[in-house]
């Protein structure tokens, strides 16, 4: 799939092997195939190099380079994005930030760190966890995704509902511009100067560059933790219950629902104590001093009796704790245990609309003759539908494909958003209508077109395209000959 | 002029075009206006706009006034563009902890309508009496619980604006979590309606808790109120608010010595353990007595301080001692925020302290309110 001419192709590797070392460059097909895709492998795409920077100044050097090869670029974190933001276009340069991964500076007393973008979510956490501290943010891929993932889509997690997203904890932003500049965009205390282009990079999808430093803040963890789970029989009753809870003037640390199909799924594979024949439990965090920490849990809990749960049970432990939450971060997981291939969607209505979207989504799921487990986080309103399928079946994936734009239309029409943490990428990318007008799309392209005029920099992200681009892009997963005849499984 | 002031009074009516000797609320420095237009819809915004840039006339978007004198003005005189006709709450759901509202709403108006349901926005800008939705946002303003709440960024999650062209645009939306396109909203906070004219804008809110309390320590010494600001924020107390007074600004809430106020805020219980924590903190440090001020509002104490400072040689003494306060409070002789090599420079306008203006009433207090942040830039 490679564009480049042969002796072009080895010309440039020579080059790129100057900036990064013979041993940051990947170009051969067997070793880019790694790199073809995300976590979302329904799109697939081989770029011509793979490189490994260890610094913003390769960074830098390396799109200068492709700048003046016109190449397109995109920079990769851990490839754990679900929407398919970081795939390269047909050819071009991936530019992999794995190997930049320090953490380069902890300022204790002013709450900040300094960390390389490459540098995996948790492994932050664990650096200044031994001082008292945390870095809020926690995707459910927070073993494995890295900061700078998280930058580009503004990632949450199941404790942004008290703590906020990814954006809400960046303060500055070491970056290289898509014309190999390297600059700041805010700084390391919390009100920078002027415009705040900090706060409009995050969540820009690698399309305004590629940050090389990045000036977080931390937060001392909370001095008491306590988790309740709620057991319901009718998933209506546990979405009042989330109702009641915020009626209450509570605001938990975390409100995340899980469905009868998944809770069954997560006891097959794990075993994490969720009750298999309930139609949905409410797993509810508070956190904070230790003094008031019962008192908001028994309100929690009353909320929840008074909603018609089943049984509602406070973790009488932390090993129960760590258990029913590795129940709820292994949920994606244990679909395998019900299912070949699940896809992943993500839209977020305002929370009084839960119970109406709930529906609805079953509704659409199973017209399309699919099955769906939802796992998601109930207290943002930010749901996340597994739609579960057999990529081997034909046809399958393209009512999956189906069934997922009339859930975003769904979303869209109660006021709520295509995406709350996944991003657009290419996955959404022609659903940005249901949201957005003609003019805020022209905005925005004139805010993209400020930073990236060249449009080298993740080309084919966020917009919608028009149709006729659609078949020279990437193209859709296609089940390989030996998966066909049952030879080899893909997961 | 003339074919604009008409097409102006045909698109609004003509009570909504002042001209002449009606523009003196809006004279800024000196210089007057040509015009000022009181648009009721977004729609009408776009029109101004869109017949302003015809006539090449300079557009200043007008909130209420407070923050006119930031920035340097107008080298040319233009249209004010003020926005208080747009002053509705368009939507409160107290399920969804958001609300959407016109910019010409005044803060204060706001919050009392969020609260008669149980509900704020977690800023506590000045002026709040006068200072509209839109004039916060454009003005990035806070107050002293941004420390735990945040600032205009982590609370706006969409608006509505018209851009220089005259089109309406909106960014952002109305849950609580979205990364569907560009953010929007943020390009727009701090921007002194440089980038557009923010015209409705949506909100985060917080439920109001159940019990909240101001605390004032007082101390010897003003450096001794910054390393108990150390030793607060390296605990496990969650305060809100983390402020410091001077003699001066003390002696106008009638503690008559350097003071560090601090707010808590929660259940009644949650907080009557963390005074007590409080108490028993500043003890070693030097904290003489710990009180509770009443009432416990942020922006009476704003006033009360700003009265204290009113003559323009104490803003300046006062301004000489929050240098060196905050030094203290960072533990460190040199600020934390100093430009790093690469640093881009500030593009938008930049505010000034402007503690003698012919009123006297425009001088912010800038003793009451130190440490706001660890490390924080004033500007």
């Amino acid at each position: 799939m490679a564009t480049l001419a042969v002796d072009r192709k080895s010309a440039l590797r020579r080059e790129l092997e100057g900036i990064v070392g013979r041993d940051g460059v990947l170009s051969e097909p067997d070793e880019l195939l790694v790199y073809e895709s995300d976590g979302l492998t329904l799109f697939r795409a081989l770029a011509d190099f793979v490189v490994f920077p260890t610094s913003a100044e390769h960074v830098a050097a390396v799109v200068r380079l492709a700048n003046r090869e016109a190449l397109p670029f995109v920079a990769r974190g851990a490839g754990t994005g679900l929407s398919g933001g970081c795939l390269p276009a047909e050819g071009g340069v991936v530019i992999s930030m794995m190997r930049m991964n320090r953490v380069l500076d902890v300022d204790y007393d002013n709450q900040v760190a300094v960390v390389e973008p490459g540098l995996v979510n948790l492994h932050l956490s664990w650096a200044v966890g031994p001082r008292g501290f945390h870095y809020a943010p926690d995707p459910s891929s927070q073993q494995a995704c890295t900061i700078g993932g998280n930058i580009a889509n503004n990632s949450g997690g199941p404790h942004t509902l008290k703590y906020g997203v990814t954006v809400n904890h960046v303060l500055g932003l070491e970056v290289v511009l898509p014309d190999g500049e390297v600059m700041w965009l805010g700084g390391k205390t919390r009100d920078a100067l002027g415009y705040d282009l900090a706060g409009v990079f995050v969540g820009s999808e690698g399309t305004f560059g590629i940050a090389t430093k990045i000036a977080v803040r931390i937060l001392r963890k909370p001095q008491a933790v306590k988790t309740v789970l709620a057991v319901f029989d009718q998933i209506d009753q546990a979405s009042a219950a989330v109702s009641a809870i915020i009626a209450r003037g509570l605001v938990p640390a975390a409100v995340e629902m899980i469905d009868q199909l998944t809770i069954q799924a997560v006891e097959d594979a794990f075993g994490c104590g969720y009750p298999r024949d309930a139609a949905a439990a409410l797993l509810i965090e508070v956190d904070g001093l230790r003094a008031g920490i019962e008192t908001q849990a028994e309100r929690i809990v009353a909320a929840c009796r008074e909603s018609g749960a089943r049984e509602v049970r406070a973790a009488a432990d932390e090993a129960e704790r760590q258990l029913l939450w590795k129940g709820r971060k292994s949920a994606f997981g244990a679909y395998g245990r019900v299912s070949p291939a699940y896809m992943v969607m993500d839209g977020v209505i305002p929370r009084t609309k839960l119970p109406y979207v709930l529906g609805r989504v079953n509704e659409i799921v199973a017209a399309h003759g699919l099955r769906v487990g939802n796992v998601f986080h109930a207290g943002d309103g930010n749901l996340h539908p597994n739609i579960l399928y057999d990529p081997r079946k034909p046809g399958e994936e393209a009512r999956v494909v189906a069934a997922g734009a009339e859930i975003m239309k769904v979303c869209a029409e109660v006021g709520g958003s295509i995406s709350g943490e996944h991003g657009i990428g290419l996955e959404k990318s022609d659903f940005m209508p249901f949201i957005f007008s003609a003019a805020d799309l022209a905005f925005m392209q004139s805010l993209k077109a400020a930073f990236n005029p060249t449009g080298l920099c993740n080309p084919g992200k966020v917009f919608p395209t028009k149709k006729s681009c659609v078949e020279a892009g990437p193209v859709a997963y296609r089940p390989h000959a030996i998966e066909e005849r049952g030879l080899a499984q893909r997961f | 002029m003339p074919p604009l002031l008409e097409k102006l009074r045909a698109a609004l009516g003509p009570a909504n075009v002042l001209t002449g000797v009606d523009l003196s609320p809006f004279v800024v420095e000196g210089r007057t206006p040509a015009v000022a237009v009181f648009p009721g819809s977004g729609d009408e915004v776009a029109t101004v706009v869109q017949q302003a840039v015809a006539a090449g006339l300079p557009i200043m978007p007008w909130g209420g006034g407070t923050a006119a004198t930031v920035g340097a003005t107008s080298a040319r005189a233009g249209l004010v563009l003020a926005l208080k006709r747009l002053d509705r709450l368009v939507e409160h759901e107290p399920g969804d902890l958001t609300a959407t509202v016109e910019a010409g709403m005044t803060f204060d108006a706001l919050q009392s309508a969020l609260r008669a349901r149980g509900q704020w926005l977690s800023l506590d800008p000045p002026d709040g009496d006068r200072a509209t939705v839109g004039g916060i946002i454009a003005a990035d303003a806070s107050g002293p619980r941004r420390h735990l709440y945040g600032t205009v960024r982590d609370l706006l999650i969409g608006l509505t604006v018209v851009t220089a062209d005259g089109a309406i645009v909106r960014g952002g939306g109305k849950v609580v979590k979205n990364v569907a396109g560009y953010d929007l909203p943020k390009l727009f906070v701090g921007a002194y309606g440089t980038l557009g004219i923010v015209v409705e804008a949506t909100f985060k809110l917080r439920p109001l808790a159940e019990e909240e309390r101001l605390l004032a320590v007082t101390f010897d010494r003003l450096k001794d109120c910054g390393a108990a600001v150390r030793a607060l924020l390296a605990s496990d107390l969650l305060p809100n608010a983390v402020e410091i007074v001077d003699a001066a600004a003390g002696a106008s809430l009638g503690l008559g010595a350097p003071a560090l106020l601090v707010g808590f805020d929660g259940l009644r219980e949650q907080v009557d353990a963390e005074v007590r924590e409080l108490a028993m903190l500043v003890a070693p440090l030097g904290g003489r007595d710990v009180t509770v001020l009443a009432p416990p509002t942020w922006p009476r104490l704003a006033a009360l301080a700003r009265a204290a400072v009113a003559s323009p040689a104490a803003v300046m003494r006062a301004r000489r001692r929050r240098g060196s306060a905050a030094s203290a409070a960072r533990g460190r002789p040199t600020p934390a925020s100093a430009p790093s090599p690469g640093c881009w420079r500030p593009i938008a306008k930049r505010r000034r302290w402007r503690p003698c203006s012919p009123s006297g009433a425009r001088a912010r207090a800038p003793a009451a309110v130190t440490p706001r942040w660890p490390g924080r830039r004033w500007r």
